[in-house]
């Protein structure tokens, strides 16, 4: 368990952004893979199992729990009416303040501000590998607003994390 | 959109993500695990899930639940060949005759309406529409609101 816990975690934290329920979640994935710990001991693909059930426990969690309160957030959502004021470090002192500060962290923090229909499918695609189809399905939405949803994601990110991206080489 | 930047900026972004190394967990989760696990141990068998129940028991009560299922059916066929069976078939087939006289009210009053709005004339129907529209995106608004100030960010 303690070889995999981190990584059911990230999952589902990710996910959700929010470390009570993905311990939550964290907890009903292994008791799930306690129940098939047969299965899974001589299974070389647990890895998998795992981090698949922890991604599919946290969007049902996200359907389950939270449906009713992402109507209206739904309905208005926009690419930048969501903004939270950033209190990431301004481009002035940038990159002094960048040698200090954990960037991981920050991203991490960038994430977890995200608007849930954004942030999903974003992990969805860059973390867990799925492809935009594969999103659609499983979010039970159309291939053009995941599409929308991620590229507002990723520019939303883009303008948390400061001026560190476009710093970098764009073409 | 510029392509070229659509293409940059899920470049940039996967190898930001990417590079993330895994959160760690806390500390207390394992031992919240193992207690979970021992506390479902400590249940009876009939608390438990079908799976976790004893195989004995499972035989038996998949045996139990075919019998029933298996009773359920045939009772049904016997019932349905008794006479009492086709006489209640019969009743309900009266009952939805007389629903048709209800229907025909019905249909009347809904021609008696379509004809009263015809007579109100076309501004005061548009008028009414805009003002349910306007009450439905008020409480929209409203709950809008609501939701953003109940879950606003600290």
């Amino acid at each position: 368990m303690k070889n995999y816990q981190n990584m059911v975690f990230s999952t589902s934290m990710r996910l959700l952004a929010n470390q009570a329920e993905a311990e939550d979640v964290t907890q009903e994935v292994f008791l799930k893979a306690y129940e098939r710990f047969a299965e899974l001991q001589k299974s070389s693909t647990a890895g998998g199992w795992l981090k698949t059930v922890a991604r599919n426990l946290s969007l049902n969690h996200l359907t389950r729990y939270r449906a009713r309160w992402s109507f209206f957030s739904e309905m208005f959502s926009t690419s930048d009416d969501s903004e939270q004021p950033v209190d990431f470090p301004s481009t002035e002192n940038l990159e002094a303040e960048i040698e200090q500060a954990d960037r991981h962290e920050m991203v991490e923090q960038a994430l977890r501000k995200l608007p849930e229909t954004q942030r999903v499918p974003l992990v969805l695609y860059h973390l867990e590998g799925l492809r935009y189809e594969e999103i659609a399905v499983k979010l039970k939405i159309s291939l053009g607003k995941v599409k929308t949803d991620i590229f507002r994601g990723r520019e939303a990110l883009r303008r948390k994390l400061g001026a560190q991206l476009t710093a970098e080489l764009r073409p | 959109m510029n392509n070229d930047y659509e293409k940059w900026l899920e470049r940039e972004v996967d190898r930001e993500l990417k590079g993330l190394p895994e959160l760690n967990a806390p500390a207390g989760i394992s031992s919240r695990v193992l207690q979970a696990i021992a506390g479902r141990s400590r249940l009876p068998w009939y608390r438990q899930s079908w799976p976790a129940w004893p195989p004995a028991l499972r035989f038996a009560s998949l045996a139990l639940l075919v019998a029933m299922f298996g009773g359920l059916c045939f009772a049904g066929w016997r019932v349905s060949q008794l006479e009492a069976f086709s006489n209640g078939v019969g009743r309900v087939g009266n009952l939805f005759g007389s629903m048709s006289a209800i229907w025909s009210a019905v249909h009347v009053l809904t021609s008696t309406l379509a004809l009263l709005l015809k007579q109100l004339g076309t501004g005061l129907m548009v008028g009414c529409l805009i003002l349910i529209f306007a009450g439905y995106a008020m409480c929209l608004g409203l709950g809008t609101v609501s939701f953003r100030m109940a879950f606003a960010r600290r």
